[in-house]
């Protein structure tokens, strides 16, 4: 038995708890809200650009919340009996994201089949929807690999911060803190740029998987995309896999 | 070949010593006890030996193996806190947790329905785990620990905080586990368990290894004995004291001291020609409680036998090191100390093979 197939026992071990413990109910009741508010049929056909958009935003804040709940039921004192096994930290690590992933996927699915099935999308067949959802669900892949490196049981405090301020710089100028940013000495701001340039180039795949998903045009440089926004993931994943092999652990929560 | 090894570990968190030059080693196959207060480090130390800590300084190896990821699947663990995911079945939770130690198919069934068989939960196996009582998750916790048929256990204070009939049924458990000849290293602070499971115990104070002794050496006759009867008359306290100055007989009690092997059956063997009923037969005091007591309290301690310098290890061989009172092979757990019963028929087997009596060491006192 490989360590692939420790993770997916494992992976489906924790999609059964988190289906016995309930919380799978959070998730299916936010799609059926999501789903009611914004893709309801209130006067005629959705448009394919409007179902991506929405549905992209929905299936990143659901990851937000899948992936965090998933790591969460990895802080806990049962985790030891699990990492004493040949599972391993990088079973058990990965483990949690994929279930996070299972969960988002299946959601995603779900509300996609209740828009075929309940308010068709204007000129969208099988192929569009898979052109679409392809950028759509790697972009929630890319942010559920941050969210994991992010997780407490990764990175210690001081790590997280580390990362973090490292995306507020990627997010300077435009988002964060333009006119402060401007009002500073020559200097300062060159380097603030150089900086800026440097750690936001590998957040380049995430913002045009996003514009890639509504647009589903492949033509030129766009196909390789979903390759940058896979190998950004697979990145990150392997950085919070080499952290967590590296780091104590002391599992607290629960 | 050492199922344990460490030398001069240290482990401080947030620059608070713990561990603080530990050096201790297993053979493979002893069942060690690792005594100490609470805070001592005991459990620090199961966690450096899972790998889940990193040492501040010093070695440690399992197996031989600095790695620890190499030994992943060679040590079951038995954890302080029965803490486990509620909901599955008993036999679901197992079957997942044989899967994650590569265990499949026809033999992984095999080993969970061994293993229910083993704990008596095979009735209760489709039952979800939220359900069980406190004594079956500790009848669970063991089979868990054991499915992988693992080199060596872990076992973190397996009795604390659980109530008096729940320390008798986990230490049967665990006396039934010692027979299956795997490593067993087993932290506590309860004398009881040291006594009643372990080959060794090693008492942790101050972050050192501060005494080593052979748990055999602990039981070894010598110590005064008190024999309790319901009726003891004036006639046979006389035939009694005539045995030896020794014997002291006080209402109904008769107290030897010294005892010996050949006194204590002499004595039992007139009491019952005399068919005088027997009520019990117990050590008196407890040399391991003194022993801990002393080095606690920071005195200075007198172990049995030649015991190693404080804070060393003396392995096998060495001129320091303790020599066993009983062949290892005696595989059979002692009872615990008070048991009257058991040490009347220890002591007619001793007289019936005096043999036996051939390996008590000649430093013994």
């Amino acid at each position: 038995m490989n360590m692939l197939t420790r993770t997916l026992r494992f992976t489906s071990f924790t999609l059964v708890e988190y289906v016995r413990s309930g919380r799978i109910l959070v998730e299916l009741l936010a799609g059926v809200i999501f789903f009611y508010i914004f893709l309801r049929r209130w006067t005629s056909s959705p448009l394919p650009e409007y179902f991506f958009s929405t549905a992209g935003l929905f299936a990143l804040a659901l990851t937000f919340y899948s992936t965090s709940a998933a790591l969460g039921l990895g802080d806990r004192p049962q985790g030891y009996l699990l990492l004493v096994r040949r599972l391993g930290r990088s079973g058990y690590l990965l483990g949690f994201y994929l279930a996070a992933q299972a969960i988002v996927w299946g959601i995603y699915g779900l509300i996609s089949l209740a828009m075929a099935l309940y308010n068709p999308i204007q000129g969208l067949d099988v192929r569009g929807w898979l052109l679409g959802s392809l950028p759509l669900l790697l972009n929630a892949m890319l942010l559920g690999a941050l969210l994991t490196l992010l997780a407490p049981i990764v990175l210690p405090a001081t790590g997280r911060l580390a990362v973090l301020a490292l995306v507020a710089i990627a997010f300077s100028g435009g988002l964060i803190g333009g006119q402060t940013l401007a009002d500073l000495p020559p200097p300062v701001t060159a380097a603030i740029n150089i900086a800026r340039t440097i750690f936001s180039t590998p957040l380049l795949p995430a913002f045009t998987g996003f514009a890639l998903s509504i647009s589903r045009d492949y033509s030129g440089i766009a196909f390789a995309i979903p390759l940058a926004q896979l190998f950004l993931t697979l990145g990150l994943l392997t950085m919070a896999v080499y952290v967590f092999a590296r780091r104590e652990i002391i599992l607290s929560g629960g | 070949m050492y199922a344990i090894e460490i030398e001069n570990l240290h482990k401080s968190y947030d620059g608070l010593p713990v561990l603080n030059g530990l050096n201790l080693r297993v053979p493979q196959g002893q069942v060690y006890g690792l005594l100490g207060p609470n805070g001592a480090g005991k459990s620090t130390l199961i966690h450096l030996l899972l790998g889940f800590l990193k040492p501040t300084g010093g070695t440690l190896r399992v197996f031989g193996q600095q790695d620890l990821e190499q030994v992943r699947g060679r040590i079951g663990y038995l954890p302080e806190r029965l803490r486990y995911h509620l909901r599955y079945s008993g036999r679901e939770y197992l079957r997942y947790l044989g899967q994650f130690s590569d265990l499949g198919g026809s033999g992984l069934n095999a080993r969970v329905e061994q293993e229910l068989g083993a704990v008596g939960l095979l009735e209760a196996a489709d039952r979800r785990l939220a359900t069980y009582s406190k004594g079956m998750l500790q009848r669970l916790g063991i089979a868990q620990a054991l499915l992988s048929d693992p080199d060596m256990l872990l076992i973190d204070e397996p009795t604390s905080g659980l109530d008096p009939a729940g320390q008798r049924e986990m230490l049967d458990l665990l006396a039934d586990v010692r027979g299956r000849n795997h490593t067993i290293f087993l932290a506590t602070h309860f004398l009881d368990e040291i006594e009643l499971l372990c080959d060794t115990v090693g008492i942790l104070f101050a972050g050192k290894l501060a005494a080593e002794i052979d748990v055999q050496s602990l039981r070894a006759p010598g110590r005064s004995v008190l024999i309790k009867v319901a009726d003891l008359s004036a006639d046979l306290i006389e035939r009694l004291q005539r045995i030896s100055p020794a014997v002291r007989c006080t209402g109904r009690e008769i107290a030897l001291q010294p005892s010996t092997p050949a006194l204590q059956a002499q004595v039992l063997r007139v009491l019952l020609d005399a068919d005088a009923p027997i009520i019990a037969l117990e050590p008196q005091g407890r040399p391991l409680e003194d022993i801990y007591m002393r080095i606690v309290r920071g005195e200075p301690a007198e172990l049995p036998a030649a015991a190693p310098p404080h804070g060393m290890f003396a392995p096998p061989g060495h001129p320091d090191a303790i020599t066993r009172v009983l062949e290892s092979t005696d595989v059979t757990p002692p009872a615990r100390s008070g048991s009257g019963d058991t040490l009347l028929r220890e002591l007619l087997k001793q007289e019936q093979n005096p043999n036996l009596e051939k390996h008590e060491p000649e430093s013994e006192t």
